[in-house]
Order: structure tokens, then sequence, then C-alpha cells
């Protein structure tokens, strides 16, 4: 991610002050998110495959 | 270096700091032991040891010393509250404990006092236990060892000058070291089982939802954990008989029966089905070579002892680490957004850096890594078919030196903890052996959905085998 994709990712997380004060740790908190993202790989059960927990009317409250 | 100790001679000597909590609350039951003793000498051991290690953030002495005076009142007069009575205990400072301040080990929260105890302090101090004050962790549960936080880092009682692991330091280091037979930890990506591997203590990690989170400062509400840290397998199961129980106020919590998990201990492990993960210290990230034959020698001793031994194949680690990393940061991320945006500056380096990383992950990142975690809960519950109960590592290299961030920061991902908050199954992190340096290696067992009694059953039967709970650091 580029310097400037990252500070427009960073104003627009409300991430101003931080971006100013403390700019190497929000350019490596950047390239971390990306990287990890990364990894990880398509479901192999292709579009069908549902997010954890699944949605259960009724119950949970 | 370490010392064996035998709790043979303890009543009668000056070794009380290393009773377990099932003989202190035995001795404490038959009136051979006061709880106000116990307390003392913990308190003074505590005084002398640590300045060195830092496992505490406020020591609540007089009233621990208080409360050692009313048990033993109560004890005398032939009413006994529980398993824990007069035994005292640790509280990592992320739960809270009313009238004490929940820092998280954060400027953030110095002044945070909490108005009542946590679900899991209340199940404590119902069985009796002695709460000795607020421990030392990673900052919110994720930052590092840090110096640039208003408490110093806890150490690691085999040497000093090594990392405790985290989050929960100050818990693995006071139980390692002799300060406290018990204690709280949390465990959101490993948080318990790291600081048990690095001071060779054993730590649990129950099912998700087995005990309440209730009045736990939160990190990411679909990984949290809270469990017991202790220097005993049977120690651990006592804690979380107290511990474990449905709570209708925790939307994670699950009504399971009681697990009776005192009475698997004895069982032996002749006929039970161990699954050896070879994959995740061999291929996956390989291990340093005295882990790994630490592992190799766990799993023959188990099938000296009987049990049967297969290989197992699960989801890379990487990609388990990957999944754990998106969901703990992005929820993460929406605890932590408004204190990001508005005091940047009051979080140490290590949490800062680590908590920002949520701000850049994205929906499509975090239900991606939501389906994922589906099909490898289902991957891990196909074994389970096929096996009672796995074996695998916990973490790939003895504890590094807690001054050398390069070493932490290499080593802290080196692990095989995360895979088990992703899925929920319960996991033991104990003792293997000890390097030629004198420093604890690790060995993780992990079992069905709240199957805790079989991974007490292979835990106490590698315990007696190998006699991990009888090596204590020689730290005074």
């Amino acid at each position: 991610m580029d310097k400037a994709a990252v500070e427009i990712l960073a104003k627009r997380a409300g991430l101003a002050k931080a971006l100013a004060e403390f700019p190497d740790d929000v350019a490596a908190a950047a390239r971390q998110a990306a990287d990890v993202a990364a990894k990880i790989r398509p479901p192999a059960d292709g579009p069908r495959a549902e997010p954890w927990p699944p949605m259960r009317a009724g119950e949970g409250l | 270096m370490n010392v064996e100790v035998s709790t043979a001679g303890a009543l009668s000597g000056n070794e009380l700091h290393w009773l377990s909590v099932a003989e202190a609350a035995h001795a404490i039951s038959a009136k051979e032991l006061s709880p106000v003793e116990l307390t003392r000498a913990l308190l003074e051991r505590i005084e002398r040891l640590d300045p060195r290690l830092n496992a505490f953030i406020r020591l609540d002495a007089d009233q621990a010393l208080a409360t050692a005076h009313a048990a033993e009142t109560e004890i005398m007069a032939g009413r006994r509250r529980g398993l824990l009575h007069g035994v005292p205990v640790g509280i990592k400072d992320i739960i809270d404990v009313a009238g004490l301040p929940t820092t998280c080990h954060s400027k953030i929260l110095r002044d945070n006092v909490a108005a009542s105890d946590a679900v899991c302090v209340t199940k404590l101090r119902g069985a009796g236990a002695i709460v000795l004050g607020k421990l030392s962790t990673h900052e919110f549960a994720i930052g590092g060892p840090s110096l640039d936080l208003p408490w110093p880092p806890a150490r690691n009682p085999w040497n000093p000058d090594h990392h405790p692991g985290g989050s929960s330091s100050g818990s693995g280091s006071g139980v390692a070291a002799g300060l406290f037979p018990m204690a709280l930890g949390t465990d959101t990506g490993g948080s318990v089982r790291n600081p048990a591997s690095c001071c060779g203590i054993v730590g649990l990690k129950p099912t998700y939802g087995l005990v309440s989170r209730r009045g736990v400062f939160p990190l990411s509400f679909t990984l949290d954990h809270v469990g017991p840290m202790t220097r005993t397998v049977a120690d651990n199961a006592m804690m979380l008989e107290c511990l474990a129980g449905h709570d209708p106020l925790d939307p994670g919590s699950v009504a399971a029966p009681p697990g009776r998990y005192e009475a698997a201990l004895e069982r032996g492990v002749r006929g039970l089905r161990v699954g050896f993960v070879r994959h995740f210290h061999e291929i996956d990230m390989p291990a340093d070579p005295e882990v790994t034959a630490a592992l190799q020698h766990v799993a023959l001793s188990l099938q000296m002892a009987g049990a049967e031994l297969a290989d197992i194949v699960l989801p890379s680690l990487g990609e388990f680490g990957a999944v754990n990393r998106v969901i703990l940061q992005s929820e993460a991320w929406s605890i932590h957004a408004p204190w990001l945006r508005e005091r940047p500056g009051d979080y140490g380096h290590f949490a800062r850096r680590r908590l920002l990383a949520g701000a850049f992950m994205s929906s499509g990142d975090y239900v991606l890594a939501q389906r994922r975690r589906r099909e490898m809960i289902a991957a891990v519950e196909a074994v389970f078919r096929e096996v009672d109960v796995l074996l695998c590592a916990s973490s790939m290299d003895p504890a590094c030196r807690i001054d050398h961030v390069e070493d932490v920061e290499r080593t802290y991902p080196r692990q095989a903890r995360t895979p088990f908050n992703v899925t929920g199954h319960p996991a033991l992190a104990m003792m293997s052996g000890l390097s030629k340096a004198g420093l604890p290696l690790s060995v993780q067992f992990v079992g069905r959905y709240f199957d805790e009694a079989t991974l007490f059953q292979v835990a106490r039967a590698w315990e007696q085998a190998s006699g991990t709970d009888r090596k204590h650091p020689s730290i005074g």
C-alpha cells in the first residue's frame, strides 16, 4: 500500500492525530493488515461458504 | 538452573510457597495450615522477589490478610466455603476486582476502578479463594513486553533476563515463581498458554463459552477466553471446576453439563487415541530442535503408557494465524477506535501498532476470515471423529531475552496456539522439559468441545511420567 493510500484510509478511519504523531506506526499497521489479509485463502466451498457463527433467529438474546 | 521440590515437608519447613492448590486446600481444611500463615508467607515472598519479577501491578496485601483472617475464623468454626477456601490467587489486570483499578496495564485506563467483581472472580471468591492483587499483562492483552508503560513488564522467574510470555505475563511469572499457586489469565491468541509455555506451568484455554467473560475487558469478542493457570494439572482441574458454568448475561456463554474434571485425572491413557499434529512444528514453522525433541519424547511417553498414536493433518499454521489476526484486530479496532483517534500517544508502542492494524482491515477481510473459520472448525471437528485428543507444539522456541525487541517480534508469532482460539476447542499447554539453557519447553494438548476432562487425563499422565509439577525455578 503506498503512502497516499495509507493516508487516505487513515484519515477516513479518523486517525489524523495518529498519522501526525506516529506516522511510522500507522504505516506499519497498514502494511501488517495488508500482509495478513492476503494470507487467507478463498473458502473451499466457493460462494456458498457461510461465515461463522451462523445467523440463528430467536437465539442468543 | 532448577530445583526439584518434595512438598512432603513443606508444611513444617519454609517452603509453603511451593504447596499446590490441592495440598494447601487440603491442609487448610484439615486445620493443619492457617490461611493467614499461608498468605503471610506468600506476601513475604512477593515483597522479596517481585521487585525482580514485576508480576504485580497492584498488591492488595491488607485486604488479602483480612480475607485470610476471615477464612481462618470460618474454617475453625467448621464452615468451608468450597474447594479453594483459604488459598490465594492472582488476577490478570484486565479482569475486574471490585474496588481495584482494572488498568489493562495501560495509561488509558489508569484510574478505571471496577465497581464489581468479574463473574470468574466472584466464582473463585465463592469457592473461598483469597485475591492477592492485580497482575501485569501486555497492554490491553495485545501489546508486547513494553518499557513505555506506567508499569514495567513482568519477567521470567527461570531467568529474569528472559520474556515470561504474554499476554498473561504476571500470571505466568507469579505462579512459576511461587508467589501464588494459581492465577487467572485470558487467552485470545494464546495468552494463557504462552506464559504457561515460557514459565513451565499449566495453562488452560477452556472451550469457548465454558467460562464467563463478563467483567473482563474485551480484546476480541469471538476469540476471548478466561483460563486457569497453575503449577499442577490437578490444580488446574480444581480451578476449572469452580470457574465453569453458564452465565446468561455473557452472550457467548454455553450451558454445558458439569465436567467432573478431577475424576478424570488418574484414568491413564491406555487405549486413548492421540493425534500428533507434526506438520505444525516440522513444516509450517520449523521449531527449535530442543522443542522438537521434547515433543517427540512426550509422544513416545504417552505411547509407552498405552496410548495409540496417529499423525494428523490440519490447515496450515500460517492460515490459522492470519484468520486469527484479521478477526482479532478487526474486533479490537471496533473497541479501541475512539481512544486511538483521540489519545494515540497514551498507548505503548507495541499495542498502538497492533491495534491500529484493525483500521486497515476491510469488511471483506473480516467476513472472509469468518468464512474460512467455519471451514477450519469443520476440519478440526472431522479429526475428532478419528482421535480423542491432539498433541502439538505450543511455542516453537524457548523464551527469548526480554530486552531483545527483534527476538520478541520474531518468536511471538512462532506458535501453534491461535488455531484453537479460531475454532474454540479447549487447549492446555504445559512443560515438556527444560532446554540446555534451563528454560522451559512446552507441549499442547487439544480436546473436543467441552471435553476438558480428557485434556486433564492426558496432561496428568504426562505430568506423572515426567515430574514437571516438581520442577521449579531456583529464583529464591
